[in-house]
């Protein structure tokens, strides 16, 4: 077996994208992969929640029914694509009934069918991610894998990250930490750095935004500063009033970092509803679409708890 | 063809008006043939997880306890929390979260239960899920119920009439309150995608105008439209809008750009298609209305939002009859085979619909709807057009 041969693992990627800004320090690519164990009710990734791959239609792209007309037809599944009336008659999508494969996607002439998820070596995502090596080194950036949860596919990400490691380019992942913990902890060998979420200090209320409750995921954090001293990390809030945009949860999740001079920064993540139209989309019913972001002044606010917790001079006034 | 002995009732996913009276149709029907009818409690759930219900999860709907109905009431059978017995949520061996098929535990237990045929109460997805089970060998026979009527297919679902009525008087109180203010009220009713409620409504009321998801509303032409219908004999207005609404010429509106951000956030959203302001939450439309009027208009405006009330109370009396109706032609749509398909009211008469010619399928408003002759020679504006 060669160095090398632990790039030729296959895992289920959902997106690659270069220029990054928000994944970690400098320019990164971020490469997200599909299938998440938690499902939290304001995700703005939907067609990443799922393992399994899923219909992925683009609209913009169909050139309409009277042009074409072939997914209304044998061998794709009837009701699975339609038109309605009017002049716009370019064709919809029902995920219920588009149980569709890769080769049936291809059928589509103009790319507008296609499937969430893409079965991709590690050595395939590695070569998208060298691609931008020069502007890691000048911005001090990087690559991100992010999700879904990436440690869902710990094997694979643990190869993709390695595979970095050992070009020389800094490395990060996004998690939220549910997963049995022998998954992290064979990736976090090749992080330098660990993003992960606090999204509800509450056992009761966790579960009831995100799916379970976070006994498992906050005794992983401990575990994982523990064990790897050496190693970064940075713990996050989406924060969301009426859910966790309050003093409670951000006093909370500093006293639970407290401990750990490797816990580097706290940081609030806006929460945005960009994610909403997708949820349509994917046929799937989007349950916080009453719930507004927080303003300015409560991110003010709730950051300047957390500067005053890190010893810094308060960002926001 | 099998002999039927008994017959299921499945109530999909949201509250409707009067579906007892559904029950009581289908029962007294179906008890004429010498057939049992039991209901499934939570939608499909009873079935699904029986254990977690007194009597497997089902319901018995022998004549005794259909006489203890009231026909005006939903309260027989719960209401499903999800209806898509294909991915139902769990948590596995190893605390993840996920979705997993349960479809043939619910054909099993329907065939255990010696369960010959399924009345599905549905709308929207339910269809979908329904025509999926009926791939897979479940005979079903679906009832349309829309409190919005957008189902396709029909002429009238169930549940309309009794939200309809609702919507009436709340409006006839909202004018009561514009007229005793001086203001103009903007309220804001059901239809995400489909203007009936809003716009039958607004012409029962004779409002000066209706903004329906259908027709995107000029903002700057309704307020033209609103300012030469208030004068000083009549100081106050009325306008009736959709949630599903969508407007042009906002002022003030701005425009989210795809930035790095979002992009970071959310690797694959996108713009929507057209440039027109999209209003997708409850609550939303009337606000954003009355704030675009008020900077175009002297007149003081005051938005009001009926949205989920009108899906609570009871049944009208043509709901009523609309529910024994559906439930009486379902029961002969499966005593004559005629499985996957859909109960239709056509008036005068109840036809039976492929399932699959009703799905996918949205009843929309269109400029040759009679209802918009109707308003619009009633001088009632639809979204800023000219009269």
């Amino acid at each position: 077996m060669s160095n090398q041969d632990y790039l030729n693992i296959k895992g289920r990627v959902l997106n690659i994208q270069r220029y990054c800004g928000e994944d970690g320090p400098g320019t990164r690519t971020t490469v997200f992969l599909k299938g998440c164990s938690l499902r939290c009710k304001w995700c703005a990734n939907p067609e990443s929640i799922k393992l399994k791959y899923e219909l992925d239609y683009n609209r913009k792209e169909c050139k309409g029914a009277a042009a074409c007309g072939l997914c209304l037809k044998s061998p794709f599944p009837e009701g699975a694509f339609y038109v309605v009336d009017g002049e716009d008659d370019k064709v919809h999508a029902n995920w219920d009934l588009a149980d569709i494969t890769e080769e049936l996607a291809g059928l589509c002439p103009t790319g507008a069918i296609g499937i969430f998820g893409k079965e991709m070596t590690a050595r395939d995502v590695l070569t998208e991610v060298l691609k931008d090596e020069s502007m890691y080194r000048n911005t001090g950036g990087g690559v991100t894998i992010s999700g879904g949860e990436c440690l869902l596919q710990p094997d694979f990400t643990a190869a993709i990250l390695r595979g970095a490691q050992e070009s020389g380019i800094h490395t990060a992942i996004e998690t939220a930490g549910n997963v049995p913990w022998p998954y992290m902890e064979k990736v976090l060998q090749y992080v330098d750095l660990m993003l992960h979420d606090n999204k509800q200090m509450n056992p009761e209320r966790h579960k009831k935004w995100m799916g379970v409750d976070n006994k498992r995921l906050l005794e992983n954090f401990k575990k994982a500063y523990e064990t790897f001293p050496n190693k970064e990390f940075i713990t996050r809030t989406p924060t969301i009033p009426g859910i966790n945009a309050d003093e409670e949860h951000i006093r909370a999740v500093l006293e639970f970092i407290k401990p750990y001079k490797n816990v580097v920064d706290y940081e609030l993540l806006p929460y945005h509803r960009y994610g909403t139209g997708k949820y349509e989309f994917l046929g799937k019913v989007y349950e916080l679409k009453d719930y507004d972001p927080p303003t300015p002044e409560l991110l003010a606010h709730l950051r300047g708890i957390i500067d005053e917790a890190f010893g810094r001079e308060l960002k926001n006034g | 063809m099998k002999e039927i002995k008994r017959v299921a009732i499945a109530l999909g996913q949201g509250f409707t008006p009067g579906v007892n009276a559904i029950i009581m149709g289908t029962a007294i029907t179906a008890h004429r043939l010498g057939w049992q009818v039991v209901g499934i409690r939570d939608g499909f759930e009873g079935l699904l997880f029986p254990e977690r219900y007194p009597n497997n999860g089902l319901i018995d709907f022998g004549p005794e306890n259909i006489s203890k109905l009231n026909p005006l009431e939903s309260d027989a059978m719960g209401t499903a929390s999800m209806v898509d017995p294909f991915n139902i949520r769990t948590i596995n061996e190893l605390e993840m979260v996920e979705e997993v098929d349960m479809s043939d535990v619910l054909l099993g237990n329907l065939k255990k239960e010696g369960i010959d045929a399924v009345i599905a109460i549905m709308m929207g997805r339910g269809l979908s899920i329904l025509h999926k089970l009926n791939l897979k060998g479940m005979k079903s026979v679906c009832i349309p119920r829309s409190v919005e009527n957008d189902m396709a297919s029909t002429a009238v679902s169930f549940g309309f009439n009794s939200a309809l009525s609702f919507t009436i008087e709340m409006l006839d109180r909202a004018m009561g309150a514009a007229k005793s203010a001086q203001k103009i009220g903007v309220i804001e009713v059901l239809g995400a995608k489909s203007g009936w409620l809003a716009l039958q409504s607004a012409t029962a009321v004779l409002a000066d105008a209706v903004v329906l998801p259908e027709f995107p509303c000029d903002v700057k032409k309704l307020a033209e439209h609103l300012k030469s219908k208030i004068n000083r004999e009549r100081p106050y207005g009325l306008v009736v809008v959709a949630e599903g609404a969508s407007f042009t010429n906002l002022p003030g509106a701005t425009t989210e750009k795809n930035d790095m951000l979002k992009k970071a956030l959310s690797p694959l959203a996108d713009d929507d298609e057209s440039s027109q302001f999209v209003i997708n939450r409850s609550g939303k439309a009337a606000m954003v209305l009355s704030h675009a009027l008020q900077q175009l208009m002297t007149e003081d405006i005051f938005p009001l939002v009926l949205g989920p009330w009108t899906r609570g109370g009871s049944a009208t009396a043509v709901d009523r009859q609309l529910g024994l109706g559906y439930g009486s032609a379902a029961i002969r749509a499966i005593q004559t085979g005629q499985f996957s398909t859909m109960v239709s009211f056509m008036p005068p008469d109840m036809q039976f619909v492929p399932l699959i010619e009703a799905l996918n399928k949205v009843r929309t408003v269109n400029d040759e709807s009679y209802f918009i002759d109707i308003a619009r020679s009633l001088g009632i504006n639809i979204g800023g057009t000219s009269v």
